[in-house]
């Protein structure tokens, strides 16, 4: 008879009974066996298992003070060391998920094995996706009795010390690793079968994930182009001379914002491209080419632009993943808002 | 957008894309003599500011040195 499967749930003041929002301040605290939707938890995972102890946390505290949560949340999981650490689920309460997120993060740090479960589109599931295992749940807490169905027999396992299958076998989220296996079928066959399903109209599933690109709305029209203020953002990877700031060559962990308030032109004495995605001698000869300040100070002097803004932007968006450059995309335009600016060029190599 | 490849930039819905003359000089050309390389980015970067002032349904592709400044619709 093997020992009893020990289990600690990690659940949110709400589900730990202590209040609601005017409650999500709370700190860290533990009390003994299950609260809340713990119970249904305990039913779910079955015999020989037991939910110890349940940790509750404030939403809010668990995301302004992580430091502290972290620590609280690892004390009480270095008392009590359980087998498995189940936090949430939080659906789709995004601070719930991040703070189940963290929980996960701490137990697996002391090497508790950790299971959540949220929606897929909670921020807790992006940004926290890497490393932890998460079951993908409904938005709304009327699923809850489905998802401790679904999440209490991966719980027993990982308690138990297995290691999970793939993803899409075992019903978690894709954490983002990927492992060498034998697929049975040598990849030439699994590609026609794939190509013959796609042309019979049957369903497939490709083994190499696509995402489309998304939509933006376009912005609306600038009313009077002699009024407003324009600024320059460039992927060609525009430095100044000698690359005195660094900027990598390719794959932009960030972006580089220069002034350019004092100048009529970019200088070849003063300006060059580093860019590993294309022959960057031109350039080099005419920086304008890439970022046209010259072309925008003439237009500014001849009055048919307001103004042009003084900061310019630059990386080389070469090899950079577009969840990255999503990022850096959304950290200019919050700049560019604030600044005032009505409408951007953008010169991409 | 001001982009050589155009098409690129439109399929993955950048709205607002004008044709650019080369990767290596996406705003102007530096084989013509130095009158007309002017002129030729300044056409292309006023082509790019009148197409803020315009509204599109989505990514729509404005060449510069066609016609009627707007050459194709992508959608």
């Amino acid at each position: 008879m093997p020992a009893p499967l020990r289990v600690v749930h990690y659940v949110n003041q709400f589900f730990g009974g202590i209040g609601g929002e005017d409650q999500a301040h709370v700190g860290v605290s533990a009390r003994e066996g299950a609260v809340g939707p713990g119970r249904l938890l305990e039913r779910a995972l079955g015999d020989g298992a037991r939910v110890e102890a349940t940790i509750v946390c404030g939403d809010n505290f668990a995301s302004e003070r992580e430091a502290d949560a972290s620590r609280a949340i690892g004390a009480e999981l270095d008392r009590l060391k359980p087998d498995v650490l189940v936090a949430g689920p939080a659906f789709g309460s995004g601070r719930y998920g991040l703070a189940c997120a963290l929980a996960c993060r701490v137990a697996q740090s002391r090497g508790i094995a950790a299971i959540t479960a949220m929606h897929p589109e909670n921020p807790g599931a992006s940004s926290a996706r890497r490393g932890i295992y998460i079951v993908p749940s409904g938005a709304a807490t009327t699923s809850m009795q489905a998802v401790l169905d679904a999440l209490a027999p991966l719980a027993r396992r990982l308690g138990r010390r297995e290691t999970l299958g793939p993803s899409e076998v075992e019903g978690y989220m894709p954490r983002g690793a990927r492992r060498v296996h034998d697929r049975g079928q040598p990849g030439y066959q699994r590609a026609l079968d794939m190509l013959l399903a796609k042309l019979q109209g049957r369903p497939y599933r490709s083994e190499v994930p696509y995402a489309p690109p998304e939509r933006v709305a376009p912005a609306p029209p600038i009313a009077d182009l002699a009024r407003a203020r324009i600024a320059m953002v460039t992927t060609g990877g525009l430095v100044r001379k000698g690359n005195p700031d660094r900027q990598v060559s390719a794959n932009a962990v960030r972006y580089h914002r220069h002034t350019v308030a004092e100048l009529e032109s970019l200088s070849p004495a003063e300006w060059e491209a580093y860019h590993a995605g294309y022959f960057n001698h031109l350039v080099n000869s005419n920086p304008n080419y890439i970022l046209p300040l010259s072309f925008l100070r003439d237009l500014e002097r001849q009055g048919r632009v307001g103004r042009v803004h003084e900061h310019i932007y630059a990386l080389p968006g070469v090899s950079t993943p577009v969840a990255v450059s999503a990022g850096h995309g959304r950290g200019i335009a919050a700049d560019l808002k604030a600044a005032g600016v009505d409408g951007a060029l953008l010169v991409a190599t | 957008m001001i982009s050589a490849i155009y098409n690129f930039a439109l399929t993955t819905g950048a709205n607002r894309v004008i044709r650019g003359a080369r990767i290596e000089h996406v705003c102007g050309d530096p084989t013509l003599s130095p009158e007309k390389d002017y002129a030729f980015g300044m056409r292309i970067v006023t082509t790019a500011l009148q197409t803020l002032t315009i509204a599109v349904p989505g990514p729509t592709l404005f060449d510069p040195m066609a016609s009627g400044k707007e050459a194709a619709h992508a959608s």
